[in-house]
């Protein structure tokens, strides 16, 4: 198909939303008003790691305006959930905490009132009783002898394997190459968690159809993935929920982690009227979840000529207190390792660490960007080194298509090397003959 | 307290509303009269999704309470219907795509009407100003500034 | 809840304000106040937009500021920059329309920056009646809370030297305050006459800086004095830490702030 048939690409297009987004009719689930609407606020663990020895609702439930008040005594199924539990992953997670908590802020009773501010009353007259446990806040102390332990399987790791906790992807041999380089250039690099911040909060309503049957309007990102969590936690059939999505009001990976919608839906299942579960300002910056931050300690073995010969990346990814989506963040991360180049031995040993914070999760380009902070810092550290232009240097070791890369596929479609090209062009950087000549088709072109 | 029934002026028509005095204007709109077009985001004033004009001049209504507005002209998004200003601004943020999420534009065109209402020809540095109570996390502000520009120079009288 | 009074006269606004005591909040915008109120143990918020206590006045030689004037008021009548800015500062234009003076005064840090401005130009507060200087009002802080009187104005002479007001913040415009500085100095033959050092965020409530001034008295401004007082703020404020900054950068930065002040006051 030549260029001029296409009708679509290269042309600008009307996004239908905007047509509603100016008009102020955009639908979000909060537009939809149910009367006798209940507003559910959730009481939550003061310290990051401790013992429950006691939960008393007494005062809370007796607090006007009090429908319900629900603990992990009311649970009709799971107490422990992940929500790739379907696929394998540990189910390491409380619905509502029972006999410890892991984070400071981690959900204990749910509070279901006439109005948010009744609730909200009402959720402070909660009264736990907690021993206190130490806190583990650094990926790699987690990891030590005499660390305080998270799990409860004995240490603050998600174990991908049965004989190394670590993912590894394991390519040539790296410490052979290693002592056959020019050059070794080895730095630590740690990325900070990021809060997502939408401007609208995450948040549900559930309502009861009067027939068994339960629609709830949420703002998760992903609909049927959390209809199908919410029938595992409460036990019930799929197909007695409907989950409606109204216009996300921002989600950039941070309304995937389904912490409303359970506890929302059995609240109103438990009262039989529509539940309303939104998280504060506050509670979408302390509570929700982050993208995590990582830990990354790389080490390269460089040729005079611009070639890397060998990486080696050791990793943590602080999943916080619970695994969610850390198990699948590290395995996406590990697929973009050792970065868009190819390199012909590689070596990663990728950790899910735990520790005493609030569970991180996805954010574009979950388990990628950070490495691509490292790589690429590791990038210019390493043509430095050797005295090149780092344009060059990338371009010299960019992957090409049919190259196979460290986990073993094949590389496709990779244009990296035209992109470099037409970036240089745009910033005014110079690329010598040679290097205008190249492509991503086939390394000795050009 | 208790509730009590307050007569507002919400786009030029009267209505009644039964509600605690100190709930906040945001809250009246929202759950008393279904004006879905004016958002809650962080009720501290900090974001701007809940911008309104309270006559005439842009207010948060998160930080409002209801009882201090009686007797006083509340637009919102609804009530701009015959404004060729306004409508000019909307069709401009679909064509430069100032809006991804949507759910700060209702504020953003507030902020920008007024704006445009106050200095027809601002320099980007006023713009950027007069959209500094609004908080966007989907665009990077750069094509709603974009799209001010091109309705300013469009000249349009107001309404 | 809490309950709503909207009295219809400044007597009875005082006079509720007599009879409630420390369960009762004024209300100027509401922009500082409705945010925390709910957590004071308050039981009432009296509104006072409607008592006509908006308005400058310019009296001989000096200004007069209704308790209920806004930023954006502030912005177009008082032709001081150093207040026109710190008022610009406050947040976006409707903060700005909402936002009073009075209020200010108030204000919880990392906020109240108009408030830092007027304690350099040796405001008072008037209270129907009564005055009282800026300075001793914040001497007899305490908890800053609960309201001892209906604030109707706040007054000052015209600066008789140069005022400047800077901020440190992390965003350029609409940002909350990590250290604010005022300064007006007054000089003749080349020496300073009068330095009123005014620093916000590095307290409860806006401060005067004694040995900042002391350091400039008498003294050429130059390079040296300046210097000078810089250092000496530096080492007299206890800053705390809070979500915006922590102790030691708000330290570290009320000497960067007290000295581009003192280098801009013309």
């Amino acid at each position: 198909m030549s260029i001029k048939e296409l009708n679509v690409v290269g042309k600008p297009v009307r996004l239908r939303d905007l047509e509603t987004h100016v008009r102020g009719q955009t639908e979000y689930y909060e537009d939809t008003h149910y009367k006798r609407m209940l507003h559910l606020k959730m009481h939550r663990s003061a310290y990051g790691h401790a013992n429950i020895k006691n939960i008393d609702t007494r005062d809370a439930a007796q607090s006007p305006g009090v429908v319900a008040v629900l603990t992990h005594e009311d649970l009709p199924g799971k107490k422990l959930w992940n929500p790739m539990g379907a696929f394998g992953v540990r189910e390491d997670e409380p619905v509502l905490a029972f006999d410890k908590v892991r984070w400071k802020g981690e959900p204990i009773a749910a509070v279901v009132a006439e109005t948010p501010e009744e609730a909200e009353a009402a959720a402070a007259k909660v009264k736990v009783e907690y021993e206190e446990l130490p806190l583990v806040l650094d990926v790699e102390e987690a990891l030590k002898d005499g660390a305080p332990i998270l799990t409860t399987w004995g240490f603050n790791q998600y174990p991908y394997t049965d004989d190394h906790p670590e993912t590894r992807v394991r390519f040539g041999d790296v410490e052979k190459a290693f002592a056959e380089a020019d050059h070794i250039v080895e730095d630590s690099y740690q990325t900070k968690p990021i809060e997502h911040a939408p401007i609208e909060t995450t948040g549900c309503i559930a309502k009861p159809d009067g027939n068994g049957r339960y629609t709830v309007h949420t703002n998760i990102q992903a609909l049927f993935f959390a209809l199908d969590n919410v029938a595992a936690i409460l036990d019930v059939p799929a197909a007695s929920l409907r989950f409606v999505g109204g216009t996300v009001g921002g989600g950039f990976g941070g309304k995937v982690d389904i912490q409303v919608e359970p506890i929302a839906t059995l609240a109103a299942m438990r009262t039989n009227r529509p539940v309303k579960f939104k998280y504060t300002r506050e509670e979408e910056m302390r509570i929700s979840s982050t993208r995590a931050a990582w830990r990354l300690h790389v080490k390269d073995g460089v040729m005079n000529d611009g070639r890397v010969v060998a990486r080696k990346i050791i990793s943590y990814q602080d999943a916080g207190a619970y695994t969610r989506l850390s198990a699948y963040g590290t395995m996406k991360h590990c697929g973009h390792m050792p970065g868009p180049y190819s390199i012909p031995n590689v070596s990663v040993d990728a950790h899910v660490v735990f520790t005493n914070r609030p569970p991180s999760s996805a954010m574009r380009g979950f388990g990628v960007m950070a490495g691509s902070f490292a790589l690429e810092c590791q990038m210019d550290k390493c043509a430095k080194a050797i005295g090149m232009d780092p344009w060059q240097f990338r371009m010299i070791n960019a992957y090409r298509d049919g190259d196979t890369k460290a986990h073993l596929k094949e590389a496709d479609d990779t244009y990296m090397v035209e992109t470099i090209q037409a970036a240089a062009k745009l910033a005014g950087h110079e690329l010598p003959a040679g290097f205008q000549k190249m492509t991503s088709m086939d390394r000795n072109g050009g | 307290m208790s509730k009590k029934l307050f007569n507002l002026s919400i786009n030029g028509r009267d209505e009644g509303v039964v509600a605690q005095p100190m709930a906040s204007l945001l809250e009246v709109l929202r759950d008393g009269l279904e004006v879905n077009s004016v958002r809650e985001g962080c009720s501290q004033g900090g974001c701007g999704a809940c911008t309104v004009l309270v006559d005439g001049e842009l207010r948060l209504s998160c930080l409002t309470p209801a009882g201090t507005v009686e007797g006083k002209a509340i637009q919102t998004l609804d009530g701009t219907a015959d404004d060729a200003r306004f409508q000019a601004l909307q069709e401009a943020f679909i064509e430069h795509y100032a809006a991804q999420c949507g759910f700060c534009t209702s504020g953003m065109l507030a902020a920008a009407y007024k704006l445009l209402d106050a200095n027809p020809s601002p320099s980007r540095d006023e713009i950027v100003e007069g959209l500094s109570g609004n908080i966007c996390r989907c665009t990077g502000y750069l094509p709603i500034i974009e799209a001010i520009q091109a309705v300013a120079a469009m000249k349009i009288k107001a309404a | 809840m809490l309950n709503l009074l909207v009295p219809q006269s400044t007597d009875e606004a005082a006079s509720l304000v007599a009879s409630h005591a420390g369960d009762l909040r004024i209300m100027g915008g509401g922009t500082n106040l409705l945010r925390y109120v709910n957590k004071t143990g308050a039981k009432h918020v009296m509104a006072v937009s409607g008592l006509g206590l908006d308005g400058v006045q310019k009296p001989d030689h000096g200004w007069s500021l209704g308790a209920a004037t806004t930023m954006t008021q502030i912005r177009r009548e008082v032709s001081i920059e150093a207040l026109q800015d710190a008022a610009a500062g406050v947040g976006g234009p409707a903060i700005q329309n909402m936002a009073t003076v009075g209020g200010n005064l108030f204000a919880r840090e990392p906020y109240g920056d108009v408030a830092v401005v007027l304690l350099a130009l040796d405001a008072t507060i008037v209270r129907g009646g009564d005055k009282q200087s800026l300075a001793d009002f914040y001497a007899e802080w305490g908890s800053g809370d609960a309201p001892t009187g209906l604030i109707t104005s706040i007054d000052f002479a015209n600066p008789s030297g140069g005022v400047a007001y800077v901020k440190r913040g992390w965003r350029e415009i609409n940002s909350a305050t990590v250290v604010c500085v005022a300064a007006h100095v007054t000089q003749a033959g080349g020496k300073v006459t009068d330095a009123r050092i005014a620093i916000g965020g590095v307290s409860a409530h806006p401060v005067r800086c004694a040995p900042a001034e002391a350091a400039l008295k008498g003294n050429a401004l130059d390079t040296a004095s300046i210097a000078a007082a810089a250092e000496d703020a530096q080492k007299a404020v206890s800053p705390s830490t809070d979500s915006v900054a922590s102790d030691w950068y708000r330290k570290r930065m009320t000497g960067v702030f007290v000295r581009r002040a003192l280098e801009q006051v013309t």
